[in-house]
């Protein structure tokens, strides 16, 4: 599977790490179903580093099936809850806060997923009026900058979990869950943002240095 | 360093950040970051992963993700043509009907969905080609899809009006309701538009005809035998159910914003299993990842909004900005008018969400002390924001149109769509002159706004 997969991406000869996505307006909603929803591997990403790429993939394919799963529980859990009230005059207290939970670690684990396809919409009216050896410039910078921010968040996300944990600190709410659920939750997510990014950095980085071997 | 200097510094950097191409949730994030470091107490550095958190662990924020599912979940299926379908042959005998189908088909499905794009994408596959066929110019097709998918964004359930309603404190079910009368407005000045341009359109194919024997499928007449009107009923009246009850479940009472959306979400995968066998792993994945997909993109992007929101609010920007503001001493609709100007502009660049929380801050305050109803502003805002998703340069939903059809040039599309533009500044300014269009279906349902002024 892995290697087909790999197949198409060497196959497909496209601007660097730039899925027909990029082209994709910014918007209130993503492009039609039909715009890239599959993951590929960038092809100037270096040899070396093909594993991690493949392993990601994997990962990510794992991720949004938990994804999936907390979506719905969180669908099941909110009509559950209007039922009981309803029906069973139960009071739900707990309704609310689970469901953030399951949305709030969809979210941020599949950000890296959301990622790797280049699912993250930014203002790309600058790149048209650019040559291509410059927009390649712009992409690596842009990763980098990108990363960077990642990792911090990443880092502090986990400072806050450390501290979630060992201080046992809970929601405010009756049934005050533990806050390190959604903060491993964010961690996770963020790492893996960050290795994704990580990935494309060096595949977009080797792909401006591809660009000067050719002056 | 004075206010101005820091505000100008924060506006141009989050500009030349944001041109870079780099994604609007990073770029946001990293301009807040960036200023915090330098602007900010160094622990306020260690807050920001809970800030963002804490602001995104709302359960009216995070309904967003349920409602994209409950839309895609519909999209995904043929709901879009059947709708379309049973609209066509129900209106087949009224002139420009076809359009007017359109139309309609395109405001219901907006309703049950809540996406501009999902909107164009649904109906228009199966609207665009049959009105072509029909002799319709590809432009007049084009425009009446792309302008019909913006009503996505206006009537309930809608993510833009989950946002506002977050970033200004007003009810959500307010907001809701207050979308529906300029809806129906727009709907019927929409259908208007259509049934004239299609008469403009009938005549020139009429005279053609009569100089030069050029035959135009415009001519023919179309029937529609009563069996077939009352065969495509039951595969469209399921939906139209689903629509109305859980409108029913949220003004009755019985569920809150969210807890509607689990449940809406949740019955659109149930209606979609019955009706259309939609119900493997392999068919709902697909809407499952749209979704996640989407909502990940979005939920980010607010993330980090909110980030930048706090840290502009914490360094006085906004509030400086405000006071900016105030003290022009514009007259009232001077104010309005500019704040929908800027709020234009930032259109060409920026999706309605990050538009919603970027400037909520700095615009509401002074519209508020100016004596605008906000709720009544939502709805307006959330019109002038619909313009920006089909004029260019990055009209949304004219680029899920050249996906849909990719033969209609550019320009013929923006020719069709631009008196649609026009019909919804029109509908800024009635609904302006007329506040009661958009004010007086919640105010009847929910009682007078407490928060108005």
């Amino acid at each position: 599977m892995q290697g087909v997969d790999h197949g198409r991406a060497e196959a497909a000869v496209n601007t660097p790490g730039r899925p027909d996505l990029q082209h994709v307006p910014v918007g209130l909603a993503a492009a039609p179903a039909s715009a890239g929803i599959h993951q590929r591997i960038d092809p100037a990403t270096p040899r070396w580093l093909l594993p991690l790429a493949r392993a990601l993939m994997v990962v990510n394919r794992g991720v949004m099936v938990l994804g999936m799963i907390a979506l719905l529980a969180a669908a099941l859990i909110l009509t559950s809850s209007v039922v009981t009230r309803y029906f069973l005059h139960a009071s739900t207290d707990w309704q609310d806060e689970a469901s953030v939970f399951c949305l709030v670690g969809a979210t941020f684990l599949c950000s890296a997923f959301v990622q790797a396809i280049r699912g993250h919409v930014g203002i790309e009216a600058v790149s048209s009026l650019l040559s291509a050896r410059v927009n390649r410039v712009r992409v690596a910078i842009v990763d980098v900058l990108c990363l960077a921010f990642c990792m911090f968040f990443a880092w502090k996300s986990c400072t806050l979990l450390y501290e979630a944990w060992s201080e046992g600190q809970t929601t405010s709410s009756s049934w005050a869950p533990p806050l390190w659920i959604p903060y491993l939750l964010m961690s996770i997510g963020m790492i893996l943002l960050s290795v994704q990014l990580f990935v494309q950095c060096v595949a977009s980085a080797n792909s401006v240095r591809a660009l000067e071997g050719t002056l | 360093m004075s206010m101005l200097a820091l505000g100008a510094l924060f506006g141009a950097v989050t500009l030349l950040v944001m041109f870079s191409g780099m994604p609007i949730a990073f770029s946001l994030g990293t301009v807040g970051v960036l200023f915090m470091a330098i602007f900010m107490p160094a622990s306020s550095l260690d807050t920001v992963t809970q800030n963002v958190y804490e602001e995104m662990s709302s359960i009216t924020l995070l309904s967003i993700p349920l409602f994209i599912l409950k839309g895609s979940a519909i999209g995904r299926t043929r709901a879009g043509q059947d709708l379309y379908a049973a609209m066509h042959v129900w209106l087949g005998r009224v002139p420009g009907g076809l359009g007017i189908a359109n139309v309609f088909a395109c405001a219901l499905f907006a309703a049950m969905a809540g996406s501009s794009p999902a909107t164009c994408s649904a109906i228009g596959s199966a609207g665009i080609p049959e009105m072509r066929r029909r002799g319709y110019s590809p432009g007049f097709a084009a425009g009446i899809i792309a302008a019909g998918g913006t009503l996505g964004i206006l009537l309930p359930p809608s993510v833009t009006m989950i946002l506002y309603a977050v970033a200004s404190e007003q009810s959500l079910g307010r907001l809701f309701l207050a979308g529906i009368g300029p809806g129906v407005l727009l709907v019927i000045l929409f259908a208007m538009w259509a049934m004239i341009n299609y008469q403009r359109e009938y005549r020139v194919a009429k005279r053609n005809f009569e100089a030069n024997g050029t035959e135009s499928p415009l001519l023919l007449d179309e029937h529609f035998t009563m069996r077939q009107r009352f065969e495509i009923l039951p595969r469209v009246l399921p939906f139209l159910i689903l629509l109305t009850g859980v409108m029913v479940a949220l003004y009755g009472g019985f569920a809150t914003p969210s807890e509607t959306a689990g449940l809406g979400s949740l019955l659109a995968l149930v209606l979609i299993a019955l009706i259309y066998g939609v119900w493997r792993v392999k068919d709902v994945a697909p809407i499952l990842s749209a979704t996640l997909k989407e909502s990940t993109m979005l939920m980010f992007i607010i993330g980090m909004s909110l980030l930048f929101s706090y840290v502009m609010s914490y360094l006085h920007i906004s509030q400086s900005m405000a006071q900016w503001i105030v003290g022009l001493a514009l007259s009232k609709w001077m104010l309005l008018a500019a704040v929908l100007l800027l709020v234009i502009v930032m259109g060409f660049f920026l999706p309605p969400v990050s538009i919603i929380l970027m400037t909520s801050p700095i615009f509401l305050p002074p519209l508020k002390a100016a004596g605008f109803d906000l709720v009544w502003f939502g709805v307006v805002m959330t019109i002038v924001m619909e313009t920006g998703l089909i004029h260019p340069p990055v009209g949304l939903n004219i680029f899920v149109i050249k996906n849909i059809a990719p033969d209609i040039p550019l320009g013929a599309i923006i020719r069709g769509v631009i008196p649609f533009v026009a019909l919804m500044l029109l509908t800024v300014v009635l609904i302006s002159a007329f506040p009661t269009i958009a004010t007086a279906l919640p105010d009847l349902v929910m009682g007078p706004n407490a928060h108005a002024n």
